[in-house]
This record gives C-alpha cells, structure tokens and sequence, in this order.
C-alpha cells in the first residue's frame, strides 16, 4: 500500500512510540502528583514543551498542551478575546471556518477575506481590510489544508500589528510543524499545531502562546496547563508527539528537499491530458492536489484504493455541496472541482512510491475516463 | 404502584376463522422482539399485556411495541389491588397534571365485585370531582381525556387514561415474502417500512458498483436496512456487484438508455434472488414520474423482463409526503448522507424520458444478457441483521 493522504492523518512512529513507551508503563503517574513518579511526569511534559518551542526556534512564547488541533484553534478563537471583530480567510480548515460561523451566531461581527487562485489569502484585500476597518483579532492558517498553499504568517502578522499592534494574530500551522522551516516569530501571537500529523498520535496537539497574552480557559478544572486547559495530560501520547518532532527536527531540510523532489517529479510525470495540477509550484511540498477534470473525485479514490494506493478527496459526494468550500473559494468550476483529488506525503515517504503512485494514477485514470467518457 | 402494558391490535379483529393464525403470528413478533427483556405475557380478549418488568426497560419495551405492526394502540396502566382506595391513589396520579373534562369508564371482567361498573364510575368520578374541583368537569359525551378502570379477575385492576397510537397495519409475515430494492436514497426504506407494516416480510437487494460506489455507500444501505429491519423482525440484505453490468451498458448502448437498461437488468437479477430466496414479490420505491426513469414508459420498460409482481406502495406518493414519512421511521439523515451511488455516476445528461420498448430491447441486444447476470450471481454478498 501506498499511503498518499498525510496531510489527513500518518502512521505512527514505531520509534517514537517505543522511547515513549515508559510512559505507559513505570511512569503512568499523573503529573499533578508530589511523588516523585508524578513529579518527573510533569518535569517530562516540561521538557516536552522545550523541544517544541526550540523546534520553533521561539523564546517569546509557550506551550499549552490539546487534544487536537481543532481544539488549539477553538481556544485561539474562544479564548483570546470576547468581543470585537474577528476577521479570517475562506480558505481555512472547518475547526477555523465553522468557530468563526459559531461566533457570528452569538452575535459577534465576523469577517471572511478572499483568496487567490492558488488558496492562498489575498494579501491587498486582507490589508486594505485591516487598514480601513476596525479588526480586534485575525486567524489565518499557515498552510492550506488542501492546496498546499502557504501563507507567510510571519510577514502577515507583522504587517498587521504595523498598521494596529492591538490585533491578536492567530495561525494554524498544523500542515507546518515538523514539515516546513519556520521560525515562529513574535508577531504571532496563537500558533496551533498537532501530532497526529506528523507521525505522533491522534488526540494530542497544542497552542503555542506568546508570553504575556491573557487567554481565559476553554475547559475547567484540576488547572492544569497553568489553568489554561484542566484535564490531567496526556503523558504518552505529548511524549510521542516530543519525540517524532524532534526526530523531523533533526532532519528538517533533507525532508523537506527530499518531499520537494517526489513532489517535482510527481508534478512532471502526472499525465497532464488526464489531471489539471491545482496546487501551486510555490506551495508546501507535502501537499499536491490535482484534479481529474471530468471524473468524481470519490470514484478516483476508491479506483485507486484497489490498485494500493491510498489518496485523499476534496469532493465526497453527489448531494448539494459537494465542493470542498475552500477550493471553490480559489473560483474553480464544477467540472474541476468534482475531479479533485489531494496527495500528500509524509518525511517518510520515498521517490520509489512516487514513481509507482504516477503508473497507477495516470493508468486508473485513463481507465475510468476511457469507461466513463 | 406497578405498571402494565395494554396491547391493541386493530384489523385482526375483522379476520373471521383465520383469526388465530393473525393472533398468534402477532404474539410471536412481540415476543421475538422484546427478547432479552423479562417480562410476563399474557392474551386477553382482543389484546394482550405486558406486566411485571423491569421499570428501567419500559421505555424500551414501548419503543419496541411501537414497532411492530398489527398492533394498533398501546395504554400504559398503573396496577393495583381491587379496592376503591387504592384505584383512587392511581387515578390521582396519572391525572395530576390533567386539565378539562374527563369521563369515567369502568369495566369489571370480576363481576362478583360491587357496586356495578356504573355505579363505580360515578362513585369514582364524584370523589375525583371533589378532589379536583378547580380544574375538571366531567363530560360524558364528548371528553378531553377518559378516565379507564379495567377491574380484573384475579383482584387487581388496570387504571389508565393515555391511548398511544402505534403503527397499524398486519403482522410481518402475515402477507407472505417479498424482495425489497433498497439504493441508500430516500424512498426505497419508505417503500419497505410501508410493505412490511402490511404484513409482507422482506428481503432487501442492493447494487453496489465499486469503485463507482465506495464502501461508505454501502455501509449507509446497510444502517438503513438495519433500521428497516427494525419494523420487519430483522432482515437480510444482499449485496450484488453491478460494475461490469454498468461497464457494458455504458459501453455498448446509447447513453439515454443507460438508466432504463440498468433497471432492466437490475429487475432481472431482483426476480431470479426473489425466486432462490421464496420472495413472492419485488417492492420498489418508484414514484410515478419523480425522475426519467419512473415515468409510466420507464416503469413499462423495466417491468417487462419479469413476470413476478411488483410493488410500488409509493407510487401515488408525493416527495415531500415520502420525506416526512423517512423522518418519522428515522432513515431520512442516513438517506441524505452525500456518497456517490450507482446511478449518479452513469448518469446520462439527457435520459430517455419517455423510452420506447422496441427501441430499448434493440440497444439491449448489443449485451450477452445472460452471461452478464450469472456474473453478478457469482458474487453475492449476504448480511443479517
């Protein structure tokens, strides 16, 4: 099997698991103990931390423990400010997009700014915004969950705080950490990332915070996490997520140029009579989503499934939307949109799969197209 | 104070000498499906009662009783000793929040106990009168709720006010088998919980064509028969893969044809399971004229290939009537779950509204009809629910 749907979920690191696994064993105290166990429990969380503000390259911020990245995003948004007016992109991931839709049911003004062709955010529109409107708080994500495309938040965040440094600048970098070098800088003020995404496991994530910023808790409770977040932590799984970053870490640019070249030689090989190439050259390597234009992205992917290869779908279905609403934002038309298909590859994954990934895209495609046209 | 179910049915009652095959049918059902839960079961005259459960497993006992088809009303009855004190404690409570007018009416199955039933409900209904005396008045004729004191044999007495209507019908299995098409739409779960609430057991058959259709499309047939299942004492469903079938169409015959084809094949391949599975009939969920191929042409079309008689109880049913029905037997939310399936991926941009037979056997010709069917026969999934 050929695993193509990274930016969805990864396998979990059997290194990272094994170093982790003490934690699940001799060490299982809760870290709010005073016995020695609990103790070096939550000195292991501490260290944890560290690692992932060093990976950041920060000193300016720290860490709150999640149990997702929705959850990180949620407290950004809930947490940071009560009333004002929030402003964010169309192409944000649902945990953003559907906060933003819960605050304007409450009441609060909510603003959506436009994206470029490639999923990025339009930067005039989003400044010119930001220059003639009151905003209290901004939330854009980093990389687009489904084109790939990245948007500088270190830049935008600086811009931003120029023209009014009372904004609270959060971003989702969930498609970023342990994938992309960055130095997350002090102009961003909430930065949410996660494990699952990145070789760890699923129900850890955390929110990086500037020092400083006041955020009100989403979950009550034991006051953990500095009261920010109750619930006693999740030692395993925050130590796994520790040490599968800290092993991306270790080899961040090889990664990175290694996934640069399977997503080159994937974008040069993909028979371009059958896919329409959606994500830009200038977006984030780990992600290539291409459309099949004409064929129904959900019968793309089962036909691939069968012959082993395992992608992800923007479009699922045949009711009423069934667009992804992010791509339809980027002003694709139907035909394009229905064809959509999102590969998207971990540090793992190697140019051997690439080049047996393009055999099967372009022969399965050709099949389907050569049944269905 | 103890509770009992009293047990309704409605049409069984109009049976002459078949009666007892109704009554026994339905008395099975009930007990088939409340299995798992204790309770004793007794048949009285015209109905029968549920009595000495668990009172945490009423609620699923009445959810179950509502159910299963022949019975018509259920009334949950408090329990309690033959004696007017005590039917007096049960009457103030079950009427406590009651407003309005009420009746009484009494009837006593122990006739040795006195005064006469006429003369209860009037003892009973003054000393409720008094009382209540701010909120009720009795009416006789025409009253908000009635007031029902069944005084048993045994020396125990049945009070209760609420009548709970259920679903009608006749027992499953009553009116013999038949094979319901189920496609993960709307209709076609209507069309059965409709069927097997007349009696008919069922079958279901469905096409699956992956990769056209995807295992999510199929788990959601499977949720809706299973909820199908509910009203028919469980269900088996089969599974027949239609890809190649749908291949050959597409490749060999016209494209407006292509859904009218489909549903030839697929009432050819229903008839021949029905016949191996002792179904006697095929139900659809067809809707005359709803889409291309459910006008009367279409219908004529896809009936022609076979002989066994079909079942369309939505025929005459309007869209929105059919939803509100999917509400009420809940399969709407898994109905509109958004996967692709079989008949929207071939869909063609101008069907044939209105096909003409002789046209479509002669695009038809073009395909080893056979061996195309023993195709689909080689991998037949079952599921029982």
């Amino acid at each position: 099997m050929i695993y193509f749907d990274n930016a969805g979920t990864t396998i979990p690191s059997k290194t990272a698991l094994s170093l982790a696994e003490k934690f699940n064993n001799e060490l299982f105290f809760n870290p709010s103990t005073l016995y020695r166990g609990g103790l070096s429990c939550s000195r292991e969380i501490k260290n944890a931390k560290e690692s992932i503000l060093k990976n950041l390259s920060t000193l300016n911020h720290e860490v709150i423990f999640t149990s997702c990245g929705s959850e990180s995003d949620n407290m950004a948004i809930f947490c940071a400010k009560k009333r004002g007016v929030f402003l964010t992109t169309k192409g944000e991931h649902s945990a953003v997009y559907k906060s933003f839709l819960e605050l304007r049911n409450r009441g609060i003004s909510t603003v959506f700014i436009d994206l470029n062709k490639d999923g990025s955010v339009n930067q005039t529109a989003l400044f010119d915004y930001v220059k003639n409107n009151p905003v209290d708080f901004v939330s854009i994500i980093h990389v687009n969950n489904e084109t790939g495309a990245v948007n500088d938040v270190n830049t935008i965040a600086k811009q931003i705080k120029t023209i009014n440094n009372k904004i609270i600048f959060h971003a989702d970098g969930v498609q970023v950490y342990g994938k992309i070098p960055f130095k997350l800088s002090k102009d961003v003020d909430l930065y949410s990332i996660s494990a699952h995404k990145i070789n760890a496991l699923k129900g850890v994530g955390a929110l990086i915070k500037k020092k400083g910023l006041n955020l009100s808790p989403l979950i009550f409770g034991g006051g953990q996490e500095g009261g920010l977040r109750s619930g006693t932590e999740n030692v395993f799984g925050i130590k796994v997520f520790e040490y599968a970053g800290n092993d991306k870490y270790s080899k961040l640019n090889e990664n990175y140029q290694k996934i640069k070249s399977v997503n080159a030689f994937l974008r040069e090989n993909i028979d371009n009579s059958l896919f329409k190439i959606i994500s830009s050259e200038n977006s984030s390597p780990y992600i290539l989503t291409i459309s099949a234009v004409g064929l129904r992205g959900e019968v793309i992917m089962h036909a691939l499934e069968e012959q082993g290869l395992i992608v992800g779908n923007g479009s699922a279905c045949s009711s009423k939307n069934r667009f992804s609403r992010v791509l339809e934002a980027c002003g694709y038309d139907d035909n394009v949109l229905d064809g959509v298909i999102r590969l998207s590859f971990s540090s793992e994954t190697t140019l051997g799969e690439a080049r047996t990934a393009v055999e099967i895209l372009n022969e399965t495609v050709k099949k389907l197209k050569g049944i269905l046209n | 104070m103890k509770q009992a179910i009293i047990i309704r049915y409605c049409e069984i009652h109009l049976k002459g000498k078949n009666r007892g095959y109704f009554e026994k049918m339905l008395k099975e059902n009930i007990k088939r499906s409340l299995k798992g839960i204790d309770f004793k079961f007794t048949a009285m005259h015209n109905r029968y009662l549920i009595e000495d459960f668990n009172e945490d497993d009423y609620e699923i006992i009445v959810d179950k009783l509502k159910k299963i088809a022949g019975i018509h009303t259920i009334s949950i009855a408090l329990v309690v000793e033959s004696n007017f004190e005590s039917i007096f404690e049960a009457v103030k409570n079950l009427i406590q929040d009651k407003t309005g007018t009420f009746k009484v009416i009494t009837n006593r199955a122990d006739k040795t106990f006195s005064p006469n039933s006429m003369e209860f409900s009037m003892m009973l209904g003054g000393k409720i009168l008094e009382h209540f005396n701010k909120n009720l008045k009795v009416d006789v004729k025409n009253p908000d709720f009635a007031i029902n004191v069944d005084i048993r044999e045994e020396g125990k007495t049945f009070v209760y006010t609420d009548v709970i209507h259920c679903l009608s019908g006749m027992p499953v299995g009553s009116a013999g088998k038949g094979l319901l098409l189920i496609s993960g739409g709307i209709d076609s779960p209507v069309a059965g919980y409709m069927t097997a609430k007349r009696g008919m057991k069922l079958d279901c058959l469905h096409f699956h064509s992956f990769p056209y259709t995807g295992e999510a499309a199929k788990e959601k047939v499977i949720e809706l028969t299973k909820k199908v299942g509910e009203y028919n004492g469980g269900i088996n469903l089969f599974v027949v893969s239609f890809t190649h079938i749908q291949e050959a169409i597409h490749k060999h015959c016209p494209e407006e044809f292509m859904i009218t084809i489909m549903r030839r094949f697929m009432m050819r391949i229903a008839e021949r399971l029905a016949k191996q599975q002792g179904d006697q009939a095929i139900i659809t969920g067809e809707s005359l004229g709803q889409v291309a191929s459910q006008t009367i042409e279409s219908i004529t079309s896809s009936n022609s290939v076979v002989t066994m008689p079909v079942l369309r109880p939505l025929i005459a049913f309007d869209k929105i009537d059919i939803i509100e029905i999917s509400k009420k037997i809940d399969t709407y939310e898994t109905s509109i779950l958004p996967y692709e399936d079989c008949c929207t991926v071939f869909l063609p941009k101008y069907p044939a509204i209105k096909p003409n037979l002789d046209r479509v056997i002669k695009a038809e010709s073009k395909l080893d009809i056979e061996s195309l069917i023993e195709e689909a026969f080689r991998k037949v999934e079952k599921y029982v629910f």
